[in-house]
C-alpha cells in the first residue's frame, strides 16, 4: 500500500495520522493485505459471491408500532431514558457542534 | 430564454433520483411511527438510533410497496434482493452508515410513459432500490440539532436514465410520476412536506456528441423549481460552453430566492461509500404468493386510465386530464357514468359547480355527501325536467348543507318544474296584464323587451317554469 492509499483510506474512517505513523501503518497494513491476496488465487469462477455467512432468507417484520414512543415510563426505550444518553440536549433535541 | 433556444444548439440531457416516502405505518428496520411533524425524538428506539447491538428487520409492506413500484415501471424484479451499507460520516445518520441497496435492488431496467406535448414519451428507469431516511438538522449558531424522528423513514428511490429533454420535459415526468405513486397508493407525493424529494443531473452537448460533463442539482422542492432549475443550468452550461470555458462535474444548489444554482463546496475527494451487504439482514427471495400480493396491488395507471375515459366516454384529453389526476376522481367519475348520465354534463359539473362547493367547504369528492347515487340521480332530475338548470344548482347546494337525496330535496321544497301549459299560461296572462305597456311595445315591434317579461314570469313561479314552454306561449299570446 502506497503512502497516497494509506492516507485515502485514513481520511475516509476520519483517521488523522502523524508522520511517523504513516510509514510503520504503512508497512503494517501492507503486510494484512498481502496475507488477504492469498485468496484471490482461489478459482471462484462461476461461483456466486457470498453475500451472507448463513443461508437464512426473508426475515420480515409486520409493519406494526413499537410503542416505544409515547413515553411509556414502564418501557425500557422510552424517549426519556434515550434522551438520558445524548451528551447535550436541549428542547428535546441532540445538540452537538454546528457541522455546516 | 426558453427550452428550446439552448436545445437549438446543444441537446440537453436530464436524469432524475427520486425519493419517495413510502406510506407504512411504521419505520423501515424497526417498530417506530413513520410520521412526520411529531415532535422532536418522539418516534425513536434504539435501532434507528444506530445502538450497537441492534438487529435492524425489514418491514413487510414497505418491501412489497418497493416491489409494486417497480413492477408499475416495468423492471426487472429481483429475485434475491438484499441490503447493504453505505458508509459515510455525518450526524444525520447515528450509524455512520445508511442502509441502502446497491447491487441487488428490487427492481432494475425499467420504464416509465408519459404525455408530454401530446406525445407519448417514454424514460428508462435504472433501478428502484429501497433504503432508510437520515434524521433532520437544524443548524443555529454554533450549534446543530438533532431530530432523528426521520431517521429510518422508509425511503423508495428511483433512478432514471438522462433522457429528459429540458426542464419543462422534466416537470411534466414529475408530475405524471407523483399521480403514478398516488395511483399506487404508496407515497401521498406532498413534496412541501417532503415526502418526495428529487435531485437531478444536467448535462448538455452539441447534438449527437452524446452526454456532456454532468452537474448535479439539488435542493428543488417542487416540480416548478425543478424546471426552473434545470432551465438555468441548461442556460448557464451553454453559456459557459459558447465562452469556451471547460465545464466540472459539480453539486449545485438551486436558490429560489435568487433564482440561480450556487455551487456547493466541492470536496478534495470524490464520494466512496464502500458499499458492503448488510451482515444483520439476509437476503428477501420473494416466493409466488408474495409475487402474486405484489401482482394484486397493480392499478390501472393514470395514462391508460387518461386514454380509455377518453375512448370510453368520448371528452377530450383536456377533460379527461382534469378527471383522472387523482385516482378516487377518475373512480368517482365512472362510478357516475355507470349509473348512466352524460359525460359532459358529469365533466362540466364536477369541473365547475361541484368543485366549486367542495373548495369552499374545503372536502374532497370522496369525502362529500355527494355520493355518485345522488349526483347521477341529480342529473337525472334534469334530463327528465322535473327541475331547470339553474334550480338544479340550488339543489346541489342543499345537497352539501343538508346531506339529503336531491329527489327528497326538491319534493320536500316543491322544487319541481312547472311543465303543465295551463298552469304557465295562466301566470303569463297575469304577468301581461300587470305589465301592458311592455306587451303594447313588444307587439310595436320592440321584442328586445321580451326578455323582461320572461324574467317577471320566472320570478313570480319561482324560477320554477319550465324555460321552453314560457318562451314558446309567451309567443302565443303576444301575437
Amino acid at each position: 500500500m502506497n503512502k497516497e492509499e494509506l492516507l485515502t483510506t485514513a481520511s475516509l474512517a476520519l483517521l488523522e495520522l502523524e508522520e511517523g505513523e504513516v510509514d510503520r501503518l504503512g508497512e503494517e497494513i501492507a503486510r494484512m493485505l498481502d496475507y488477504f491476496e492469498m485468496m484471490t488465487k482461489l478459482d471462484v469462477d462461476g461461483l456466486e459471491p457470498t453475500t451472507h455467512a448463513f443461508q437464512k432468507t426473508n426475515r420480515l417484520r409486520a409493519d406494526v408500532l413499537n410503542n416505544n414512543n409515547n413515553n411509556n415510563i414502564n418501557n425500557a426505550f422510552n424517549r426519556n431514558l434515550i434522551m438520558e444518553n445524548g451528551n447535550d440536549v436541549e428542547d428535546d433535541f441532540f445538540v452537538i457542534p454546528n457541522v455546516l | 430564454m426558453s427550452d428550446t433556444m439552448v436545445n437549438d444548439k446543444y441537446e440537453t440531457f436530464v436524469g432524475l433520483e427520486i425519493h419517495i416516502h413510502l406510506l407504512t405505518e411504521s419505520k423501515m428496520f424497526c417498530g417506530c411511527k413513520a410520521n412526520y411533524g411529531d415532535e422532536p425524538n418522539t418516534n425513536v428506539c434504539p435501532v434507528c438510533l444506530g445502538y450497537p447491538g441492534v438487529l435492524p428487520t425489514v418491514n413487510q409492506k414497505a418491501m412489497k410497496m418497493g416491489y409494486t413500484v417497480a413492477r408499475a415501471l416495468n423492471c426487472r424484479l429481483s429475485r434475491k434482493t438484499y441490503f447493504e451499507r453505505k458508509n459515510y460520516f455525518y450526524p444525520d445518520m447515528p450509524k455512520n452508515y445508511q442502509i441502502s441497496q446497491f447491487q441487488e435492488p428490487v427492481g432494475v431496467e425499467g420504464f416509465m410513459e408519459f404525455e408530454y406535448n401530446d406525445e407519448i414519451k417514454k424514460i428508462r428507469i435504472h433501478d428502484v432500490h429501497l433504503e432508510e431516511d437520515a434524521g433532520k438538522m437544524i443548524h443555529a449558531g454554533d450549534m446543530s440539532l438533532q431530530d432523528f424522528n426521520r431517521a429510518g423513514y422508509p425511503l423508495l428511490e428511483i433512478v432514471t436514465e438522462p433522457d429528459l429533454k429540458s426542464g419543462e420535459e422534466t416537470e411534466a415526468f414529475l408530475r405524471a410520476f407523483r399521480r403514478m405513486v398516488r395511483y399506487l397508493g404508496v407515497c401521498d407525493g406532498n413534496m412541501d412536506e417532503g415526502s418526495m424529494k428529487c435531485d437531478a443531473n444536467i448535462s448538455i452537448n452539441t447534438p449527437g456528441a452524446g452526454l456532456g460533463t454532468k452537474v448535479e442539482l439539488k435542493n428543488m422542492n417542487s416540480p416548478r423549481f425543478v424546471r426552473r432549475g434545470l432551465q438555468y443550468e441548461a442556460q448557464r452550461q451553454a453559456k459557459a460552453l459558447d465562452e469556451g470555458v471547460k465545464l466540472i462535474q459539480e453539486t449545485r444548489l438551486w436558490n429560489e430566492n435568487r433564482d440561480i444554482t450556487e455551487s456547493m463546496r466541492t470536496k478534495e475527494m470524490a464520494n466512496d461509500y464502500r458499499y458492503f451487504p448488510e451482515p444483520d439482514m439476509p437476503p428477501f427471495c420473494p416466493d409466488d404468493s408474495f409475487m402474486a400480493d405484489v401482482e394484486k396491488e397493480q392499478v390501472e395507471l393514470p395514462l391508460a386510465r387518461k386514454h380509455k375515459i377518453m375512448r370510453k366516454y368520448g371528452i377530450s384529453s383536456e377533460q379527461a386530464e382534469f378527471i383522472h389526476d387523482e385516482k378516487v376522481n377518475a373512480d368517482y367519475f365512472e362510478q357516475v357514468m355507470a349509473l348512466g348520465a352524460d359525460a359532459q354534463a358529469v365533466y362540466t359539473w364536477l369541473s365547475s359547480d361541484v368543485q366549486k362547493e367542495l373548495n369552499l367547504l374545503n372536502m374532497t369528492l370522496t369525502e362529500s355527501p355527494l355520493s355518485p347515487e345522488r349526483f347521477s340521480e341529480l342529473l337525472k332530475l334534469m334530463d327528465d325536467g322535473k327541475i331547470s338548470g339553474k334550480i338544479a344548482k340550488q339543489v346541489l347546494i342543499d345537497v352539501f348543507e343538508e346531506d339529503r337525496d336531491p329527489s327528497a330535496i326538491v319534493e320536500e321544497k316543491g322544487l319541481s318544474q312547472i311543465s303543465d301549459p295551463q298552469a304557465i299560461g295562466a301566470v303569463i296572462e297575469k304577468v301581461m296584464a300587470a305589465n301592458e305597456e311592455v306587451v303594447k311595445a313588444i307587439r310595436e315591434g320592440e321584442q328586445k323587451q321580451k326578455g323582461f317579461l320572461v324574467g317577471q314570469i320566472m320570478k313570480e313561479t319561482g324560477g320554477r317554469a319550465a324555460p321552453a314552454l314560457v318562451q314558446k306561449i309567451l309567443s302565443e299570446k303576444l301575437r
